[in-house]
């Protein structure tokens, strides 16, 4: 890997930055690195990397540009790259998502469920919350950078090292998942699910 | 924004392209077009039945996930530990 050669940042700028600028995203670093692990001290250690990480590496990141994108995409591949290979659970996977996920790049947008808006405002909390964590990581993890953390398309796609398209089509997959999920939930605490009543 | 519940009599009942409409209601959701995106999107709420209605139930799916999903309190001694690590690398 080319690193660009960058001044190097004196020690007040290194901890200006660390403080000012990295710092501030520690809530939302930890509630990804818990919402990937599902373990408050794997999303610590998880958080603690890094930020270690971070903090060595500060010389490649551009003072004044996006850090929170920055600090996400190390924490992400830092779960891919270690924390996922010794994770306390082996990874639960859904075989008709990855089915789903690998065999087309072309998105269905033809399946329409039946969940209506109405019953998706009137869940709790909780369910939100199960049906999200009940996902495969990589959908679960495009729909936290997306709608939790609001990140963009563009930033998603250097977070994820993957092309904005795939961005898009993960992104509309997983939220089809969750539906189906909600769906679920939906239907058994009898909210009307029907397309129409006659 | 407003938008009119009610009148949903003078909508088509069947959306012409579902793919490239429900596409871009969600890029338009996602933030993703922008100001153009917004006229695009009056069009096809006025005009068509299919599209109003997945559009609004993606933008109810973000609402709820964007207010209701359960935080993680985070532990309160992280921010210290993290900096005593820094500290001692240094
Ligand atoms: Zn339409």
């Amino acid at each position: 890997m080319s690193e660009v050669q960058r001044r190097k940042y004196t020690q007040e700028e290194r901890t200006a930055i660390f403080d000012g600028e990295f710092m501030p995203h520690i809530d939302s670093m930890y509630n990804f690195a818990f919402r990937l692990t599902f373990d408050e001290d794997d999303a610590k250690d998880l958080v603690q990397d890094t930020y270690m990480k971070a903090f060595r590496f500060i010389n490649s990141f551009e003072q004044g540009t996006n850090a929170k994108a920055w600090l996400f995409r190390i924490l992400k591949n830092s779960f891919i790259n270690e924390y996922r290979k010794k994770s306390k659970q082996p990874a639960k996977v859904d075989y008709q998502e990855v089915e789903t996920f690998y065999n087309s790049d072309d998105v269905d947008y033809q399946s329409t469920t039946d969940l209506r808006a109405e019953s998706v405002k009137d869940m709790l909390g909780d369910e939100i919350s199960n049906a999200l964590n009940a996902l495969a990581v990589d959908f679960r993890t495009v729909i936290i950078l997306a709608d939790l953390e609001g990140f963009t398309y563009e930033e998603m796609a250097k977070i994820l090292d993957i092309p904005i398209g795939t961005v898009r089509s993960r992104l509309h997959r997983a939220r089809n998942l969750l539906k189906d999920k909600l769906k679920g939930y939906a239907q058994s605490m009898g909210y009307n699910t029907d397309e129409e009543e006659e | 924004m407003e938008i009119n519940n009610q009148s949903s009599g003078e909508r088509k009942l069947q959306c012409n392209d579902v793919t490239r409409c429900f596409q871009l209601l969600e890029s338009i959701l996602d933030g993703d077009l922008g100001e153009n995106g917004k006229e695009v999107l009056k069009e096809k709420l006025d005009k068509c039945q299919p599209c109003f209605e997945h559009f609004h139930l993606e933008q109810a799916i973000r609402e709820v996930l964007k207010t209701k999903c359960t935080k993680q309190p985070v532990p309160t001694e992280l921010a210290d530990s993290i900096r005593q690590m820094i500290q001692e690398s240094k």
